[in-house]
């Protein structure tokens, strides 16, 4: 890599914490600096410790709640509340990971990969399987793409998500195949309607235990007829039509289109020239390592929105606040539903936009709103230590912020001398809200 | 797609477009705006409900009379005797009743097989291309995007109901408003003076921290001028009945948005396009009743709404669009639902639109890969919007297209 400017060192780490990670926790960036970007880079990239992820994972158990009892008994009603506890309990349990994990990659991954396979537990209903899939994202979030791919074909909550339980012999069900090529592996246009329908009869057959996302093959209801997918002509199992699948260079491409617009731009197109031979073997760590070395990383013109979650996140990471132990979350969370973005809860398949869309008035509010119940849990002693004359800049590093504006710095400057206030401001800027 | 879910679904690449920075309004102006400029009487007005995940037309617009209907659905069909006859051949779907009492006094069109060339199975392409308005999307705009850019700046001029701006009201300068639904709160006193000063545009600044700078100072400007109207109870809806009828719902998303729109329709906000939605018709499996429930909803929330308008005068001015992104497989699969499909009927509802069918029907006896032939593109439709109710020339809209739907508008 070119030597840095001290402005580009800036902006790649900038990038690197925000896009890479869920940002700063409070002194990272000025450390970072410090280190230079290279060195960072290469820290940030590999595990914690030899057994990171595992190590990491905070506990929580699930138990399997079987069949609803009769409508109308003490049972159904116990089995109801059960429910609702478990599934908001998935939901605080994945926020406090994302808050608090050494390992911000894997995470980002993980949360790169549940908007990319999205599946919700509106439809699901049940914790345990959408438990075991973000288990399943966890432990391929870097891994190899194609045995990704194979590993979510046998994902119960996937598989009934896309109405996989209904697609038999008899007459197929198309949803899981048109969206395993068009969202998941390929992209829209890169195989023909034949295909979609020649993919559904290959994936027929399949089973789901809805209450706990176990996953059956029923040869009685599979069609194991030759059909003529992807130019072949033969008879194929579900494995080997995604083995056709993944190795072609069109998955390798999506990828990186899928990357590019989550981690560069979603307003730019990707450079036609990208470089894509690090994920040649489908190795997903090696393509971000890569694309963490590229020019891209501080390249002016590929601003990105933080979605909700990744600016909330980062906020629970800059003040050291683990969502659980907040003393006002059901605030918290009411203000990210209206946000509009709550983990296990994509609006659809195509998961939650990107870019613009978080740029509402509507959002502007609710971010208002969520910030003033943030910062109930936030002591502003480490604020009132600094000179408030050096506070603009000090705020700038705290939060990873690339540079304020003339126009932020000025807002920034009338409000210093309140900490609160100041700090409100200075989280809802542009410059926070948008990573340059 | 989440056949049970009632969020928006918004097209994953679509209208991902990002417009300049809107000039500088200021609060004085925008809330004073709201009460010195009420939209003019007799100014039309178009809302947009749209219908995410691909609505059956064949289960709401039903070819009653066609024996082969019936061979090729026979689980989720509706018999003759069910069907509310519109003629001799098609009827509405038994949960239309509120959109069957509207047919009857001639203000509904019923365009059919609307659709665009070579359709595209996809959720997403399809309602990026519907959204766009564009049958290969190069300007990553919406068409109602592309109106609110070719009038005077007002962020009131185009409103979405819902927190996520949807592809249709992105332009390229400028895009539409959203209003959640519990309306908007007024950052007041020092916060809002704050929040000004945040919200200034910056110089050198990258378009998507413009953007966030401009949708908090919409915030300021909108919710000014309109959470004082969205305090006020609904206007009642006067020629209904208030049991077993539309008029008993209420408790849906559809009606709760329409409810906000007639509000504000009736405080004569300055408003031009409404959008609205609905979501849940991807009806892979178990399709029967689900759709029937959620097309039902659209009939009521949308009856409902124009007897809403009655009172305040502007009931004469609003015409309702309604569609979704396609139509869906003509055969049943083995869930008891349907796949992806192309062209479906489209509604234009209103007092100036003159009732009846438009557009051919599709005939069964002619499937393409068992798909309905599209027989009406859907821009005619668009065009005769943009030009009988915004009452701008359609083609720079429109990429110059020259269809058009004759005689639908009483003008």
């Amino acid at each position: 890599m070119a030597t840095l400017s001290a402005d580009q060192e800036r902006l790649a780490l900038s990038r690197l914490y925000s896009r890479f990670g869920f940002g700063v926790k409070a002194g990272e960036f000025e450390s970072a600096l410090a280190n230079g970007f290279v060195n960072t880079k290469n820290s940030f990239l590999v595990k914690p410790t030899q057994d990171g992820i595992a190590s990491d994972l905070i506990p929580i158990t699930l138990d399997d709640l079987g069949p609803r009892p009769t409508p109308g008994t003490f049972a159904n009603t116990e089995y109801s509340l059960k429910l609702s506890k478990q599934n908001k309990d998935l939901v605080i349990w994945w926020l406090d990971q994302m808050a608090t994990t050494d390992y911000p990659l894997n995470e980002k991954m993980t949360w790169f990969w549940h908007g990319h396979w999205a599946t919700s537990i509106e439809k699901i209903n049940f914790a345990l399987p959408m438990y075991k899939q973000n288990i399943t994202l966890r432990n391929n979030a870097l891994g190899n793409f194609a045995t990704f791919c194979q590993s979510m074909f046998q994902d119960g909550a996937l598989q009934f998500w896309l109405d996989g339980q209904d697609n038999t012999a008899t007459a197929p069900n198309e949803n899981l195949s048109r969206e395993f090529m068009e969202l998941f592996t390929l992209g829209v246009g890169r195989y023909s309607e034949d295909d979609v329908k020649a993919l559904a009869r290959i994936f027929t057959g399949v089973q789901v235990q809805r209450t706990n996302g176990s996953v059956v093959f029923n040869a009685r209801r599979h069609d194991s007829s030759p059909v003529n997918f992807l130019g072949a002509t033969k008879i194929y199992t579900a494995q080997d039509a995604i083995t056709s699948i993944t190795s072609r260079d069109d998955s390798s491409r999506f990828i990186y289109e899928r990357l590019w617009y989550r981690f560069f731009s979603s307003t730019e197109t990707m450079p036609v020239d990208i470089n894509r031979s690090a994920f040649t073997s489908r190795d997903i760590f090696a393509a971000i390592s890569d694309l963490c070395s590229t020019p891209y990383m501080y390249a002016p013109d590929f601003a990105m929105v933080k979605s909700p979650i990744e600016w909330f996140i980062g906020l629970c990471r800059v003040f050291g606040l683990t969502p659980s132990a907040t003393k006002n979350f059901s605030a918290i969370g009411s203000d990210l539903q209206k946000l509009a973005q709550v983990p296990f809860t994509p609006p659809n398949v195509g998961g939650w936009p990107a870019g613009e869309m978080w740029l509402t008035s509507a959002s502007a509010q609710f971010r208002l709103s969520l910030s003033q119940n943030i910062l109930k849990n936030v002591s502003l002693d480490f604020i009132n230590a600094i000179p408030p004359v050096s506070r603009v800049n000090y705020l700038r590093d705290l939060l990873g912020v690339y540079q304020w504006s003339r126009r932020t710095s000025d807002a920034l400057t009338v409000a210093r001398t309140e900490p609160a206030r100041m700090l409100l401001l200075a989280i809802n800027s542009p410059e926070y809200i948008v990573g340059a | 797609m989440d056949t049970l879910s009632r969020r928006r679904f918004l097209a994953l690449t679509g209208g991902a477009g990002v417009a300049a920075a809107a000039n500088i309004l200021s609060v004085e102006d925008i809330a004073q705006a709201a009460i010195t400029r009420p939209l003019p009487a007799n100014t039309p007005i178009l809302v947009v409900v749209t219908l995410y995940g691909g609505n059956d037309g064949l289960n709401t617009l039903v070819p009653y009379s066609d024996p082969l209907y019936y061979s090729l659905r026979p689980d989720i069909s509706y018999t003759p005797e069910k069907v509310l006859h519109l003629d001799s051949t098609l009827g509405l779907n038994p949960s239309m009743t509120a959109v069957k009492n509207l047919w009857d006094k001639e203000k509904v069109a019923i365009i059919r097989g609307v659709g665009y060339p070579n359709s595209d199975h996809s959720h997403f392409s399809s309602m990026a291309i519907w959204q766009s308005g564009e049958r290969t999307q190069t300007t990553k705009t919406g068409w109602l995007g592309r109106w609110v850019d070719s009038q005077p700046e007002d962020p009131l001029l185009a409103i979405n109901l819902g927190s996520v701006l949807p592809p249709l009201l992105v332009g390229k300068k400028r895009s539409g408003s959203v209003l959640p639904l519990g309306g908007l709160v007024t950052p007041s006193g020092s916060l809002a003076r704050d929040c000004s000063r945040l919200s200034l545009p910056a110089l050198g600044e990258n378009p998507l921290a413009a953007r966030a700078a401009t949708s908090l100072r919409n915030l300021l400007n909108i919710s000014e001028s309109v959470s004082p109207i969205l305090k006020s109870p609904a206007p009642v809806a006067t020629d209904l009945p208030t049991v077993n009828g539309g008029n008993a719902g209420g408790d849906n998303n559809l009606s709760q948005q329409l409810d906000v729109v007639a509000k504000l329709v009736t405080a004569g906000a300055p408003t031009r396009v409404w959008a609205v939605s609905l979501g849940g018709f991807d009806t892979h499996a178990n399709e029967a009743n689900a759709q029937s429930e959620l097309i039902g909803i659209v009939s009521s929330s949308v009856s409902r709404f124009l007897s809403q308008l009655v009172a305040s005068g502007r009931s004469k001015d609003v015409t309702v669009l309604v569609y979704s992104e396609f139509g869906r497989r003509v055969a049943a699969n083995a869930s008891a639902g349907t796949d992806h499909g192309t062209s479906a009927p489209v509604f234009v509802i209103g007092d100036g639109v003159k009732g009846g069918f438009y557009g051919e029907q599709p005939s069964l006896n002619n499937l393409n890969q068992g798909d309905l032939a599209v027989t009406t593109d859907f821009r005619d439709i668009y065009a005769t919007l943009l030009e009988g109710v915004l009452k701008v020339p359609a083609e720079p809209i429109l990429g110059g297209w020259k269809g058009r739907i004759n005689s639908l508008l009483r003008t």
